[in-house]
């Protein structure tokens, strides 16, 4: 005899950057159907719509306030490859330096000030790991959660040697970088490159140097490395792995099995004279898209990005590619989940789908084969996922910390390789055209599309990972990657889900890019540019 | 035990991030050692859902006490006047905030968006977004200009795009240590203490600012920004050149131009084509001058710097 479905409405969730609400179905104590809606719309395509072109500079980060570089990287690349610039090798190092230091930074804020304090929750107090869990990551007063917290402000130091602050510079521009950093700034990012290291990576995530992490190449080498040591076993990645598998967030999550990553870190001499065609054989960190079932790998390119709008507030035909979108937003925006209940679109690869983004994605496509032979190869994530079954809540969270090391390794290699007296920029000529900008922030794959004509912007779009993650259903009926990740998933106390905040936390949502607009006053049409 | 409450309406949570970055005192000591009690923070806060409806009710209905009321990202009013486009805990954002501004001992709006209704609100404003207490220049917002908090005082505005985490916890430790008394708000509610002096104040590019010697592109050693490249430091009230950011700069020092973001008008010219990182000017004069400057002083001041001007002023000087 089948259990009773109950549904559940879930407003907010909370600890995901923005306005997430989702409504979950539950059968016998376990999620058989969900819906995530995106809450919150501010407008940025009808702001940017006529002006100065450059003020997606400026504008853009402001989508994000913790993927601020991230869009600033996006925004310069755009209109590099729109006004065919040059941007000298300081530059492409100096961008990717900035971009880099962000997704550090991230690294110990989002661990502990957005995942980890749900080990503390009273669901849990039968694990054996639950009183040392308290005592670590309890909000504000945990002892590593304070020192991660507070550490986590470190790396940006280096973004304001940079561009003068962190959140919220437009040191990349067009041609270059406003900056022209000295050996005096050189030497400071690494002192705090160095305590970031040796004050929390090394001595209280890992439990082990740098040097002995990189060894692990296999999920076996990884159990064994666990297994080595008490510091290891101990240390807060060996703790967050132990504690992961007694309280079985292993066992959910799982999600499409079907991945996307732009790729990014353009390489200092590959990418002197951006195009849109030209990117994916000119960074260091390939982009791919990655099937589960079919265990293969592809490039990604951003001619098969698609947008599906029946579910979103839009009144138009879904399907079309950004650069063809017009958008026509309804006007009140009644929740209806058999049609419309999202400022989100959903968004979709022209042949595979709807695909998952952020540092899982980025990881199981750095196990494929595909690509140059000079890019970036890891194999461990891809190994783990096919030994553990495929993905999960912990897997998910591992990725994203499993990127600290090596972001680290290419933050040292552009403090080596800047020449501080070569050119930091080359002056642009102004002109119309259509680019295109992607890069990878912390969460995921993000890019933006501007034509520019007329000298002002005709057009902007940004797409941005959580569209990819946190999208309603697309028009074919194929749920978002966190619907989908959302069935299966057990929930232990119908009055305080906090499964249903680790799966949506697994993915870092950010809601804040992934908002539509309209100009509600005219009602006309004007989302050329959307923020997501 | 200063209860305090934090919000976010049509924000990007730049704030935050930078409230994050806060080193004396940091987030947990404020927390620790103040005696703050953070009650719930979209980005901190255990509890959702019905939990946190809860909570919410608990404080509009009086049954636990608001000391301090934090919002960040403007109020969204958008569609005509309902702010149905930005709900939260199934309702419009705007009702929370109304109900929750009767109740605080001390509202504080933390950054452009809470303050003037920053980039959200530039031309067409499409979500109808307003400050808390200002919509750019005017004062009104979505409070109204009569509104108190119930100690008496109008929001404390607190701007920048983002604030600097010093201006936030300084202020909050201020309001929570029953210190309110000594802040004295300008004319736009900003507390004197940080927004008297200019962003230019301790600029180092200000010698070349003296000697009107100008940097003419990004990525050079040497110069003002403010001839050619826009920067708006010198009618820009910030500590940003006295109070560094992140421990290590500003803007200025690493050779971006000053936007302004402490004012109520940025993004200024609305972003117009060819008002981006280029001074403005007319007849080759600058159109916003330096504060309090007049034209004709301006031209004699710039003819005396230029006959003035020493030879190195024309040479790198950032090279260490």
């Amino acid at each position: 005899m089948s259990a009773a479905v109950q549904t559940l409405d879930i407003s907010p969730v909370g600890r995901v950057e923005g306005d997430l609400d989702v409504r979950v179905d539950i059968q016998n104590g376990v999620v058989v159907n969900a819906w995530t809606q995106a809450e919150l719309f501010r407008g940025f395509e009808v702001i940017l719509r006529d002006k100065d072109p450059q003020a997606g500079l400026v504008v853009t980060p402001r989508a994000c306030g913790i993927c601020g570089a991230s869009h600033l990287t996006c925004a310069a690349w755009a209109l590099d490859t729109a006004w065919k610039a040059e941007v000298p090798r300081n530059a492409i190092l100096a961008r990717n330096l900035g971009q880099i230091v962000e997704s550090l930074q991230s690294l110990p804020r989002h661990h502990y000030g957005l995942f980890m304090i749900d080990y503390t929750h009273k669901n849990y107090s039968h694990s054996k790991y639950y009183e040392e869990a308290v005592k670590r990551w309890s909000p504000f007063t945990g002892t590593n959660y304070e020192l991660g917290v507070t550490i986590s402000g470190r790396p940006v130091e280096i973004y304001a040697l940079l561009g003068g602050q962190w959140p919220h510079s437009s040191y990349m521009v067009p041609g270059g970088v406003m900056c022209a950093p000295t050996l005096t700034d050189v030497t400071r990012a690494w002192s705090i490159l160095e305590h970031f290291r040796r004050n929390w990576m090394e001595p209280v995530w890992l439990g082990c140097s740098f040097e002995r992490y990189e060894q692990i190449q296999s999920y076996d080498d990884f159990m064994a490395w666990l297994d080595e040591r008490p510091e290891h076993a101990n240390s807060d990645l060996g703790m967050f792995w132990r504690m992961s598998l007694d309280v079985g967030v292993d066992k959910y999550g799982q999600g499409h099995g079907k991945y996307v990553s732009w790729g990014y870190l353009p390489h200092e001499d590959k990418y002197n004279r951006p195009t849109i065609e030209g990117r994916n054989s000119a960074v260091l960190m390939k982009s791919g898209v990655y099937d589960g079932a079919s265990d293969t790998h592809k490039l990604m390119d951003q001619v098969y990005t698609r947008e599906d709008l029946r579910h979103a507030w839009y009144d138009e035909p879904g399907g079309m590619h950004p650069f063809e979108r017009v958008t026509k937003p309804v006007g009140k925006n009644p929740v209806d989940y058999d049609n419309k209940y999202s400022w989100s679109v959903a968004v979709r690869h022209d042949q595979n789908g709807r695909l998952e983004a952020g540092p899982l994605a980025r990881q199981l496509i750095a196990g494929g084969t595909h690509g140059e032979s000079w890019q970036h190869f890891d194999p461990l994530v891809l190994d783990m996922y096919k030994k553990l079954g495929g993905a999960s809540v912990m897997l998910r969270h591992f990725a994203r910390m499993h990127e600290g090391v090596k972001l680290y390794r290419q933050a040292e290699h552009a403090l080596r390789e800047f020449r501080l007296n070569d050119p930091w920029y080359v002056k642009p000529t102004e002109k119309d055209g259509k680019g295109w900008g992607a890069t990878e922030a912390i969460r995921g794959a993000l890019c933006h599309w501007i034509e520019v004509q007329g000298g002002k912007i005709k057009n902007y779009q940004i797409i941005a990972p959580t569209t990819w993650n946190v999208g309603p259903r697309s028009d074919g009926g194929e749920l978002g990657p966190i619907e989908q990740a959302l069935i299966g998933t057990p929930i232990a106390d119908m009055n305080d889900p906090v499964e249903v905040g680790h799966v949506c936390r697994s993915y870092d949502s950010c809601l804040v890019c992934t908002v539509h607009a309209h100009d509600a006053n005219t009602g006309e049409e004007l989302a050329r540019f959307r923020t997501a | 035990m200063a209860n305090l409450l934090w919000l976010q309406g049509g924000a990007c949570s730049g704030n935050t991030m930078s409230f994050l970055n806060a080193e004396e005192p940091s987030a947990c000591d404020l927390v620790t050692d103040f005696g703050i009690n953070v009650l719930w923070h979209p980005s901190l806060g255990l509890e959702l859902g019905d939990n946190l409806k809860k909570l919410l009710n608990a404080l509009t209905s009086g049954q636990m006490p608001l000391d301090i009321f934090v919002f960040e990202g403007t109020v969204v009013n958008a569609p005509n006047g309902t702010g149905e486009w930005n709900r939260f805990a199934g309702r419009a954002m705007r009702d929370w905030v109304s109900d929750l501004c009767k109740v605080a001992n001390f509202v504080v709006a933390v950054g452009d968006c809470a303050t003037w209704g920053g980039i959200p609100a530039t031309a067409p404003n499409p979500s109808e977004s307003q400050g808390l207490q200002f919509l750019k220049r005017d004062q009104g917002g979505f409070l109204g200009k009569d509104y108190k908090s119930k100690a008496g005082l109008p929001v404390i505005n607190i701007p920048g795009c983002p604030a600097h985490p010093d201006w936030i916890t300084q202020i909050v430790v201020a309001v929570a240590t029953g210190r309110a008394g000594d802040l004295t708000l300008d004319e736009f509610q900003r507390p004197k203490t940080f927004f008297t002096s200019f962003t230019q104040t301790g600029c180092t590019r200000n010698m070349h600012f003296a000697y009107k010697v100008s940097a003419t592109e990004f990525g050079q050693r040497k110069g003002c920004l403010f001839y050619d490249l826009g920067c708006r430091g010198p009618m820009t009230h910030s500590p940003c050149n006295r109070v560094l950011w992140n421990r290590q700069s500003s803007k200025t020092r690493a050779g971006m131009p000053c936007m302004g973001c402490t004012e109520p008008e940025f993004p200024f010219f609305d972003l117009a084509p060819g008002t981006v990182f280029k001074t403005q000017t007319v007849m080759g004069v600058p159109k916003d001058m330096p504060s309090g400057v007049d034209k004709t002083g301006y031209i004699k001041l710039t003819a005396a710097a230029k006959a003035a001007s020493p030879r190195w002023a024309e040479e790198d000087i950032f090279v260490v």
